[in-house]
């Protein structure tokens, strides 16, 4: 089955191929004026790539409006060129009709891009209003052709190359009403043809959208250009080099962004580079209007001294317009941003803010997700971190992320040549992805500080385990020391001592000898006292009978009263020995320090934990960090705090938590 | 008296040098095991008049010696048994306190060679013997308040009984005391009624009065 699309792009060939055939006929014919090659090779790109549109992607509209892209000029061209040898050597056959057209057929010129507006990307309208601009644009065409083509000018009478005079005469002022009205006319279709653009690109969902932001980076550059033209010319320079740009822009840059619109329209970051190319032609125009504002004004105002004046009218000028630059730049830049890439400068402004509450504090970095989530309309989206230390990505409440980094869509974000983390969008599309990496590198500050806080959390977590680890294996290896200290040294001294004693037991009772053994057996006994003190320093062996007995012990060799309340439950052996070491701790400095006259000791079970107070009835006026490191240290070790609460003259209270 | 012992340690030198002390002081050492295995066979094949055990013994190294004293207490009931320490470690001990013939004595007690020898004999005799710086440990000017059972002797009471649980008579403690022997009578009858120790009219009733003290 033959679609339409593709009727019309086979239609529109064939008016190329007749159009370079009348050329070719013409360049044939014997003395004839050399038609207009170089603009049919030129049309035959966009011709090509219409043909190349229609392969690839059969039902798209936009294939016949590419051909005619290139096919109208050339047959425009043919045309005039056709009309142009009525009554020269090179005449040929039907000129004599043909030259009453030529004239006004330039309008044609037109054809592609009227339909292209009316139908890129997916057709035309489906309300009639808009589907008949094509068919008016012809209409108009034709009317423009009629009333050119009875101008009195182009006739014979009055010095044109046409026979004859006007079929009718006019009076004037018809003419002039005529002309007026057919150029309104052609305005006016025209301003239809764009607006039918603008109303398509509000209907259009993401892709045509972006698809008519091609053609209108396309087609934008053609009335610019064409203005560019016309200053060239109006400033000196030769037609050829004056328009030459512009028709590049319609027989080479429009075909090209139409295509890329059609086929790739993911291509390249079009939003930004529309934005861009308008910010800038704008600023270019305000630029020279200020430019000349100020130049004008420093003429009128300096007419004491006109050649002085003028200069420094100009480096006046020069100056404004620098100074306005910039500013201007980014007002434009983001006031046509907020219409052409409305998507990108919208979520980037709410992205720009949470920074800047972040940085004023009052909303969490961590918030980061939820907020890229809301900007980008994306509730499955994901920050992951990439924390220095730790394998693969991390989420943001530190859990590891563990979906394969492949299989997902990823936007990674690097800055500075360094991977610090990646986005898991749940929607996907090279667009949403681009403008996803344009919100995270926005919301950099908070995104780094999330990591950075999760990194100083995990060093401190490791700090905190590491510190555990060490106080653990001091205790096995103190543990360990006082057995061997017990069983080894301990128990061979005794077993000299008894040797000694065996010895002593053999002498004569007057045997001097015996004596020395006995010095010698009673500096056994207080070596083996040392090293029970020393064992006990290490690990009271007490403890084996648990907190009680051991704080009991230790209560016993404390020369004022204590009273000792122990609450009888099973404590790790851990906390039982920090415990033990804080109390004795406390004791001590009780007895250093504060002229008591009675201690308290209490051990009871606070929740998972154990808490530990020591209080005494002393002078008081301790400060918190007062010779109390050490105990602190024990203290923290374990995941615990240390309380002091101390008044002067009040006494002392000291309390752990464990 | 002469004893036939056994003795369980399992410090080589030290099992050496008490086995030689012992046979020197006229007893007979029937076995001297290392472990706490051999010693329950070697108990259980020839009941000795005594057993010395040391408290941590192979094959735990921890309080085996106690146990395997525990098991022997209800296969062979009344056997005199003195458990030797490097360190204080009663609480696994004070149940086996409550009878007679038990010792605790810390193992450099055994360099006073005649003190060591009246308290083997001591326990020997179904007398009991705890070391002084075991007593002085718990019978301590605290309250170890573990429940709401609270026993409040008085200081004197206290040092009484920390003597008696060394297995000095009631005149003995008075000539340690500077009391008369009627004082320290009164003192005990205080002690036993508070402690709430019936009359059994034997010496048990005095170490189960330290017992019931200690454990409270």
């Amino acid at each position: 089955m033959t679609s339409t699309p593709r009727r019309a792009v086979v239609l529109a060939v064939c008016l190329y191929a007749t159009a370079v055939m009348i050329m070719a006929a013409i360049e044939f014919r014997p003395g004839g004026a050399s038609p207009d090659w170089l603009l049919a090779a030129v049309a035959g790109f966009s011709v090509a790539l219409g043909v190349f549109v229609a392969w690839r992607s059969t039902n798209s509209p936009a294939s016949g409006g590419l051909v005619l892209l290139g096919a109208a000029p050339t047959a425009t061209a043919a045309i005039e060129a056709w009309g142009e040898s009525f009554g020269g050597p090179g005449s040929i056959p039907g000129a004599h009709i043909v030259a009453y057209i030529a004239p006004g057929v330039w309008v044609f010129n037109l054809t592609g891009f009227v339909v292209l507006a009316s139908s890129f990307p997916s057709g035309p309208l489906p309300v009639r209003r808009w589907a008949t601009i094509s068919r008016l644009f012809l209409l108009t065409g034709a009317l423009v052709v009629f009333v050119v083509g009875v101008q009195p000018e182009q006739f014979e009478a009055d010095g044109g190359p046409l026979p004859g005079a006007p079929p009718f005469e006019m009076p004037a002022v018809v003419n002039a009403v005529a002309m007026l009205a057919t150029a309104v006319l052609l305005v006016g279709v025209l301003a239809a043809a764009v607006r039918s653009v603008v109303v398509r690109y509000r209907a259009g969902d993401d892709v045509a959208r972006s698809q008519l932001r091609w053609f209108v980076l396309g087609a934008g550059s053609v009335p610019v250009l064409l203005v560019a033209g016309w200053i060239a010319e109006v400033i000196g320079a030769s037609i050829a080099v004056a328009y030459t740009p512009f028709m590049v822009a319609i027989t080479v840059l429009l075909p090209v962004a139409v295509t890329i619109g059609v086929l790739r329209h993911d291509l390249f970051d079009i939003d930004r580079i529309l934005n861009d190319t308008i910010a800038g032609l704008l600023t270019t125009v305000v630029a020279a209007a200020v430019f000349a504002l100020v130049v004008t004004t420093a003429a009128q105002t300096g007419t004491a001294q006109l050649e002085v004046g003028e200069a420094s009218g100009l480096a006046a000028a020069a100056f404004v317009t620098a100074l306005l630059l910039y500013p201007v730049h980014r007002f434009l830049h983001r006031l046509v941003g907020r219409v052409i890439d409305h998507d990108r400068v919208v979520v980037l402004g709410a992205v720009r803010s949470f920074v800047d509450d972040v940085r004023d504090g009052t909303v969490e970095a961590e918030q980061v997700e939820d907020e890229l989530r809301r900007c980008l309309d994306d509730p499955t989206l994901l920050v992951l971190l990439d924390v220095p230390g730790r394998d693969g990505l991390t989420r943001l409440d530190g859990t590891r992320y563990d979906g394969a980094p492949n299989a997902e869509p990823l936007v990674t974000l690097d800055w500075h040549d360094r991977q610090v983390g990646a986005l898991v969008l749940g929607r996907v599309s090279k667009r949403r992805a681009r403008i996803a990496r344009a919100a995270a590198l926005e919301a950099r500050l908070a995104i780094d500080v999330s990591r950075l806080r999760m990194e100083l959390r995990h060093a401190l977590d490791d700090a905190h385990d590491s510190r555990l680890r060490l106080v653990e294996a001091t205790a096995i290896e103190r543990r360990k020391l006082e057995r061997d200290l017990h069983d080894g040294a301990q128990q061979q001294i005794v077993a000299v001592g008894m040797r000694l004693r065996s010895a002593q037991r053999r002498l004569l009772p007057d045997d001097p000898t015996a004596l020395d053994l006995d010095v010698a057996v009673a500096s056994l006994e207080a070596t083996v006292a040392e090293l029970r003190r020393l064992a006990h320093g290490m690990r009271p062996a007490l403890l084996d009978d648990g907190l009680a007995a051991a704080l009991g012990k230790l209560a016993h060799d404390v020369p004022l009263p204590v009273r000792l309340y122990v609450d009888d439950f099973a404590v790790p052996e851990l906390t039982a020995t920090t415990t033990y070491f804080v109390v004795a701790e406390a004791v001590a400095n009780v007895l250093k320090h504060a002229h008591a006259t009675r201690i308290d000791v209490r051990v009871c079970a606070d929740g998972d934990g154990l808490r530990v107070e020591v209080s005494d009835d002393g002078i008081g006026g301790v400060q918190p960090g007062q010779g109390l490191a050490a105990l602190e240290d024990r203290v923290a070790a374990l995941g615990g705090r240390l309380l002091v609460h101390s008044f002067v003259g009040r006494g002392t209270t000291i309390e752990a938590v464990l | 008296m002469k004893l036939r012992i056994v003795v369980a340690e399992d410090a080589v030198l030290f099992r050496e040098g008490l086995v030689r002390l012992l046979e020197e002081a006229g007893h007979d050492v029937i076995a001297a095991v290392g472990d706490a295995v051999s010693l329950v066979e070697v108990v259980d094949a020839d009941r000795p008049d005594l057993a010395v055990i040391d408290v941590r013994m192979p094959p735990d190294l921890t309080d085996d010696g106690v146990r395997a004293a525990r098991e022997m207490r209800g296969r062979h009931p009344g056997l005199p048994m003195l458990l030797l320490s490097q360190h204080i470690e009663i609480r696994q001990a004070a149940e086996l306190a409550g009878e007679g013939g038990f010792g605790y004595l810390l193992k450099d007690r055994v360099l006073q060679v005649d003190d060591f020898l009246d308290a083997l004999q001591r326990v020997a005799a179904g007398g009991s013997a705890l070391d002084p710086a075991v007593v002085a440990a718990l019978v301590s000017p605290l309250r170890l308040h573990s429940g709401a059972n609270v026993v409040a002797l008085t200081e004197r009471e206290r040092d009484v009984l920390a003597l008696v649980a060394q297995g000095l008579t009631n005149s003995a403690v008075a000539r340690q005391l500077f009391l008369s022997e009627r004082t320290v009578e009164a003192h005990m009858r205080s002690i036993f009624q508070k402690l709430r120790i019936p009359d059994s009219g034997d010496d048990h009733r005095r170490v189960r009065a330290v017992v019931a003290y200690l454990t409270k």
